[in-house]
């Protein structure tokens, strides 16, 4: 079951992470990680062409980190939650298996210390 | 050296550990000690090599209800400065060898600290779908934390 959903999430991780080594379009995530905003007021900060702009946009909608909407004739962007997920699952098991990891060393050391001194 | 740190790729673990440096080296470099922590038990790990000197093997093996031992990590050393860096990866096994399946760097220093030792690893993970199949049973783990978290590291 692990490895169909591993299956799964694999294209999408590979597509995320190539969409993540960018910094502008990190930095187009880390906004939205903070609500909803529009194409115009995400590409204030960039001194870059919308065309330029968009391209980064759509990159990251089609990876699935954003979706976009449009009301009037703004078009709005905000996080899409299941993509953060997949990053986010992945990078904590790491960090999961680095701490158990650490955890251990601590306790065998501490240990061994403890036996040492007692001696 | 001090690469950068790649919050979407890269995990930072640090500790203070309650025993002195000399004590902290000898559990990373001696194989029957490091068999005694490196991988959760009930499973069993064995070293099959450890030369902690640029492009000496590191490779271990794991063993999970009594099946017979399997591959873990195969990979190498980098760099190895006495009681304080060792740098491993798995791009590169024994002899400096292009690995099949390069998944990991990572920098583990020890420095002293009033209380003991301060512990560090930097680990660096490769841009590629494989790393998924590192860890299945870690994979499992962590489902539905939270997405503000996420953006924060991404962000920063």
């Amino acid at each position: 079951m692990i490895l169909s959903l591993m299956a799964n999430q694999i294209q999408q991780l590979d597509g995320i992470f190539q969409a993540l080594s960018d910094p502008t379009r990190r930095a187009v995530v880390g906004r939205l990680g903070k609500g909803p905003a529009s194409i115009s007021d995400l590409a204030q900060p960039f001194d870059m062409a919308l065309p330029s702009f968009m391209k980064h946009i759509g990159l990251l909608e089609t990876t699935g980190l954003i979706r976009t909407h449009k009301t009037g004739r703004v078009r709005m962007c905000a996080i899409e939650k299941n993509g953060l997920r997949a990053v986010e699952t992945w990078l904590s098991a790491q960090r999961a298996l680095w701490e158990g990891r650490t955890d251990r060393l601590e306790q065998f050391v501490t240990k061994r210390q403890r036996k040492d001194t007692a001696s | 050296m001090n690469p950068q740190f790649d919050p979407a790729l890269d995990l930072s673990i640090k500790r203070i550990i309650k025993a002195p440096r000399a004590m902290v080296w000898e559990a990373w470099t001696d194989p029957r000690q490091l068999e005694q922590w490196w991988i959760p038990a009930p499973a069993k790990c064995r070293v099959a090599a450890l030369d902690p000197m640029p492009g000496g093997a590191f490779e271990t093996q794991i063993s999970e209800g009594g099946a017979p031992f399997a591959p873990h990590v195969d990979g190498c050393f980098l760099a190895v400065d006495a009681g304080s860096r060792i740098v491993f990866t798995t791009a590169l096994v024994a002899g400096w060898r292009p690995a099949t399946n390069p998944f990991v760097t990572a920098i583990i220093t020890l420095t002293d600290d009033p209380d003991g030792t301060a512990y560090a690893a930097h680990v660096m993970h490769k841009n590629g779908a494989d790393r998924t199949m590192h860890d299945e049973a870690g994979f499992a783990a962590g489902w539905g934390t939270a997405i503000a978290q996420l953006a924060n590291i991404v962000e920063g």
